[in-house]
């Protein structure tokens, strides 16, 4: 560390640097198994994940009951799980219908369901995106380009304790032809926060 | 130990600004809503923050009218809540 | 005790700023500190509530000046320094 400043007017990312050698030197972290550890935590969670659990729950309606009633247990029949962080957190999908509308934010910080997601964007952990869409969804739907039908409700979920909250959105018209990948391929991150029809 | 709220419950939350770290957010305070399930059990985050002895207690998903919370909307939000911080809608009781 | 964290339902934000294809972590730094917390977390140092609590104590003005992962680091020192595992000085490289 010859050479390194470390005070206040170093940048974040040498002070970060310095930490991290510090906890190294006392045994409390260890470098590689931190690189390690972030490498698997990019490559497992993506919403590619969240998008295939949709498209199956479009096609097999065992699957999606199984899904609504208990997520954590139906995710294991795609080889997936709510695991891979600190604890396995619980997962609840919220369906979409003709009437209802589901959007997802964690108003007191930013939980987000990342092993079906990915790493949640900036703008949901905003305090612009968490003040404005439990007070008024509509207009935080059409800062994204989505008017919603104004006869369709909304229901905003606020992941305040240990739930993670996941869309089932509505599956597309004109989408009865495709397989489940070509499914999945229809649905986006966004549309599993519920700020995207789909 | 039974839990306190069933599905269907019209609960009241707390009213009180803690002075320590919570999960109850400012703008669902003193509402009343509905119990719509139990989300599962765990220690109250306001004790674990503290590192006091915390013991499981039952959470619940708990839906708001728009309107119950701030005076306007159409729309419903439904907050996780522990059940420290919710007594019946019927009593006048405030914790 | 109104804590800068606890947002919902506060007006007067701007409009969302919706970066595409946006990047798990802006900067080196940032994924070193979610992997730092994650494994400080794991080993028991501190736990989840306490670290949420330790960024919600952040003091007002600097809490509105930093960035998200800024947070997260100054919630790290702070408690570390808090639980005697680092001081203050060893963490400014003095």
């Amino acid at each position: 560390m010859s050479g390194e400043h470390a005070g206040p007017a170093a940048t974040v990312a040498a002070r970060v640097r310095h930490l991290e050698a510090l906890l190294e030197q006392r045994g409390l972290v260890d470098s590689r198994e931190l690189d390690r550890a972030l490498e698997a935590f990019l490559a497992r969670a993506s919403p590619a994940n969240g998008a295939h659990v949709v498209a199956r729950a479009w096609l097999d309606e065992g699957f999606r009951a199984r899904l609504l009633a208990d997520a954590n247990a139906a995710l294991p029949e795609l080889g997936l799980s709510m695991g891979g962080g600190l604890q396995e957190q619980r997962l609840k999908v919220v369906e979409n219908t003709e009437g209802r509308h589901n959007v997802i934010v964690c108003t007191l910080c930013s939980c987000y369901p990342i092993a079906l997601l990915g790493p949640s964007p900036t703008w949901y952990k905003s305090q612009a995106y968490r003040s404005r869409v439990v007070r008024d969804p509509r207009a935080v739907l059409r800062e994204f380009g989505f008017a919603l039908d104004p006869a369709v409700q909304i229901n905003v979920w606020d992941a305040s304790a240990e739930s993670r909250y996941m869309v089932l959105p509505r599956r597309p018209a004109g989408t009865e032809d495709l397989d489940e990948r070509a499914l999945a391929a229809r649905v986006t991150r966004n549309g599993l926060i519920g700020v995207a029809p789909v | 130990m039974t839990d306190l709220f069933r599905p269907g419950d019209r609960v009241r939350t707390s009213r009180i600004d803690p002075p320590h770290h919570t999960r109850l957010p400012r703008y669902a305070r003193g509402a009343t809503g509905t119990v719509v399930e139990r989300e599962g059990s765990y220690p109250l985050p306001d004790r674990r923050a503290r590192q006091l002895p915390a013991e499981p207690e039952p959470v619940y998903a708990v839906r708001f009218a728009a309107r119950e919370l701030f005076g306007e909307g159409d729309h419903t939000v439904t907050l996780d809540l522990w059940e420290s911080y919710l007594c019946p809608a019927a009593t006048e009781e405030t914790k | 005790m109104g804590r800068m964290n606890d947002v919902g339902g506060m007006q007067g934000f701007p409009p969302l700023d919706q970066e595409v294809h946006e990047p798990a972590f802006h900067a080196d730094w940032e994924a070193h500190v979610f992997a730092i917390n994650q494994a400080l977390i794991g080993r028991g140092v501190y736990n989840l509530d306490e670290f949420r609590d330790a960024v919600e104590r952040i003091p007002p003005q600097e809490y509105l000046a930093s960035s998200y992962y800024e947070l997260w680091f100054r919630a790290i020192t702070m408690l570390l320094a808090e639980k005697g595992v680092l001081t203050e000085r060893e963490m400014a490289g003095d």
